[in-house]
């Protein structure tokens, strides 16, 4: 057997699985590439509008500052004038005028970045965003040339944070939203895609159920079709593999059929003779008689299981009493019990009479095998016929109740040995005659709880009864 | 129709596989027949009009010409009893053969003793019965059991024995339904587990000699679910 190696961990999951798995994992992707190229884009668009508008306002401011400003003016005079600069919310400024600073309530000079303040020193303007006080901030610097003093600015970012912060969950859940449509969309999918290989599954559930003359259909799609086209050849190949086994056998049988009838009419001679014949020479024909006998059998039953197993095998459906039927097997069968209800002889079913005789047989047979001899057949009508073979033999083991229907099989329990002239064919005759004709066929236990076998064949009713 | 002791009664086998022929005819002549064997059905026929035997024992699977036409000629010829052979189990053989004329089939291989006892049971007379009148008479046919004569509209209709055995067994008892089982034991000596397509196909074969309308019998009728009756 070649099985496929198993790859990864993902080939554990059902084919479908993993395609809706691949789909949701690609939604993913997408979804985190395009929601952090938008949040970095838009940081950066509204950092730059920010800046923009916060260096102008700062360069408008310090133009003001510096208008108003006089050589004399002292830091204390400062306050005044800077309440009348213009502010955009959550700004702040610091002011240098020669060694003083006027510092923001909340800010000291300390906060101010470094390298605005040393590029000041050289009264060149400049802006960067740095952290203050643990935030990220916009901060501009003006040098006021006229004068010995430095304009600095320090606009709050947290608003566009936030916005930020507001996109991004905005992001996140489309982002979910995506990734289950993807998961969706992908089993739909693979359940579009599953759908040729479904019906390659039922087709090979088909064949293994003895349907061998099942094929699948022309498909739309090129690689389907191969497939399809596949699953054919191998179906034809099987198909005809099977019916050569069957057939082998079947001629096998045929051939046997023909020394078999020299033999028996060969040993009918003899046995017509048989008081000219030595004691010796009796005891040898009396081994050939028998196992003549079971010879014949096992071709005949041979035979017809190979017609089974080719699917030639057919019914010759004629009408049946079954109630007379029964009378008939069980006065053949000896001491046998025969219970019916009273309306049995209404019960007319159409049948394979040659076929039913077979089973009954077959069941009496074994029963009078490894059960002691049947001691009751059991007729029970309802919505379906039930006859049933009682004995009061050994019984048989529950795990053994399926396995007894198969071909050739001896039992562990006593009473089955190996030269008990039975065919070994002959149960799973029933079974196959039964199925012919749309019934069925089980052992259990007696109901009346003694000890014993109970064979029990079910056979549908025809319509109305009879 | 006379009494047949064995020693007068001839039968003519037809069989190619030499092993199979010799043994047959051993075992028949171990149960007192005279045997004529032959190895095709060319030789058959040539050995059958040379000298009518009075049962022929056919082996379907021949060379040359097939047992089914063996058969028929031999139907042409005269309506001695016919025994098919054949080694196939499908029913469609069996109905060919019968068909093709002839009256009871054994399949291969068959115990000798039985093959005996349906040769006599072909052989057999008419069962003799007080009850059953000399002379039947229905709506233009009549049957004179005892003469073995069947007329139809004033003419002659020949039959073969078995139908003839057929007809009289329904006519003994007219307008009660013989089962299918009924006729095989008291036509051909079968129990009940017999072939119930032998009483068919000789129905069939009894209604195209004696109908006017074999399509829609006015007196052989099947009575579903029971078997045949004779209406009169």
């Amino acid at each position: 057997m070649a099985d496929v190696p198993k790859t990864d961990d993902i080939s554990r999951l059902g084919l479908g699985a993993q395609i809706s798995v691949l789909f949701a994992i690609g939604g993913l992707l997408v979804s985190v590439l395009l929601g952090g190229t938008t949040l970095v884009l838009t940081r950066r668009q509204l950092l730059e509008t920010r800046g923009i508008a916060a260096a102008a306002m700062a360069v408008s401011n310090a133009t003001r500052l510096s208008n108003q400003l006089t050589p004399e003016s002292s830091i204390e005079d400062l306050p005044t004038i800077v309440d009348s600069l213009t502010r955009i919310g959550g700004s702040q400024r610091i002011i240098r005028v020669g060694d003083d600073w006027l510092v923001a309530p909340e800010m000291d000079r300390a906060d101010l970045p470094p390298p605005l303040v040393a590029r000041l020193g050289q009264r060149k303007p400049g802006q960067m965003l740095a952290m203050v006080r643990g935030e990220p901030r916009f901060v501009v610097g003006i040098p006021l040339t006229a004068f010995d003093a430095d304009y600095y600015a320090i606009s709050d970012l947290s608003e566009v944070e936030r916005t930020l912060d507001d996109l991004s969950y905005v992001l996140l859940g489309t982002g979910a939203i995506a990734v289950t449509l993807a998961a969706l969309l992908g089993s739909w999918a693979a359940s579009r895609m599953l759908r040729p290989l479904r019906r390659v599954r039922e087709a090979a559930e088909a064949i293994a159920g003895g349907r061998l003359d099942t094929r699948l259909g022309a498909q739309a799609d090129p690689d389907l079709d191969r497939l399809s086209d596949s699953f054919n050849e191998m179906a034809r190949a099987l198909e005809s593999r099977i019916q050569r086994d069957a057939r082998f056998a079947s001629d096998v049988s045929h051939e046997l059929r023909s020394p078999l009838t020299t033999l028996m009419a060969g040993v009918g001679v003899l046995e017509s003779r048989r008081e000219e014949l030595s004691p010796r020479s009796i005891i040898a024909l009396n081994l050939l008689v028998a196992d003549l006998e079971r010879f014949n059998r096992l071709v005949n039953d041979l035979l017809e299981i190979s017609g089974f197993d080719a699917g030639v095998a057919a019914l010759d459906l004629t009408e049946v009493g079954i109630a007379r039927f029964l009378e008939v097997t069980a006065a053949n069968a000896g001491a046998v019990a025969l219970r019916m209800p009273d309306d049995a002889h209404r019960v007319v079913v159409q049948a394979d009479k040659r076929r039913l005789a077979r089973i009954m047989s077959n069941l009496l047979d074994n029963a009078g095998r490894y059960g002691g001899g049947a001691t009751a057949i059991t007729l029970e009508i309802d919505d379906t016929l039930r006859i049933s073979v009682e004995d009061d033999g050994a019984g048989i083991p529950v795990g053994e109740r399926s396995a007894v229907f198969e071909r050739f099989f001896r039992g562990s329990a006593g009473g089955r040995r190996t030269d008990d002239g039975g065919t070994g064919l002959g149960l799973s005759l029933v079974v196959e005659d039964l199925r012919l004709h749309d019934g069925r066929v089980w052992v259990e236990d007696r109901p009346d709880g003694r000890r014993g076998a109970r064979f029990v064949l079910q056979l549908p009713l025809p319509e109305g009864g009879a | 129709m006379g009494q047949h002791s064995p020693m007068s009664t001839r039968i003519l086998t037809v069989e190619d596989d030499q092993r199979i022929r010799t043994a047959v005819r051993l075992a028949l002549e171990e149960e007192g027949w005279d045997v004529e064997e032959t190895a095709s059905g060319e030789e058959a026929l040539e050995a059958f009009s040379r000298k009518p035997a009075d049962v022929v024992l056919i082996d379907i699977m021949l060379p040359g010409i097939d047992g089914f036409e063996v058969c028929r000629s031999i139907r042409r010829l005269g309506d001695v009893p016919i025994v098919m052979v054949t080694a196939r189990s499908d029913s469609h053989d069996v109905v060919a053969g019968l068909e093709a004329g002839a009256d009871d089939y054994l399949r291969k291989p068959f115990d000798p003793k039985e093959l005996s006892a349906r040769i006599r049971a072909l052989l057999r007379r008419i069962r003799p019965d007080e009850g059953r009148p000399v002379r039947i008479q229905i709506d233009g046919l009549e049957i004179l059991p005892d003469a073995g004569v069947v007329c139809y509209a004033g003419e002659d209709v020949h039959l073969t024995r078995t139908e003839f055995r057929l007809l009289v067994e329904l006519a003994t008892h007219p307008d009660r339904v013989l089962s299918r089982e009924d006729l095989l034991e008291r036509v051909w000596g079968y129990d009940y587990f017999g072939d119930g397509r032998l009483v068919d196909v000789h129905v069939r074969r009894l209604r195209m000699k004696i109908e006017p309308d074999a399509a829609n019998p006015r007196f052989v009728v099947t009575v579903r679910g029971m078997g045949y009756k004779l209406q009169t």
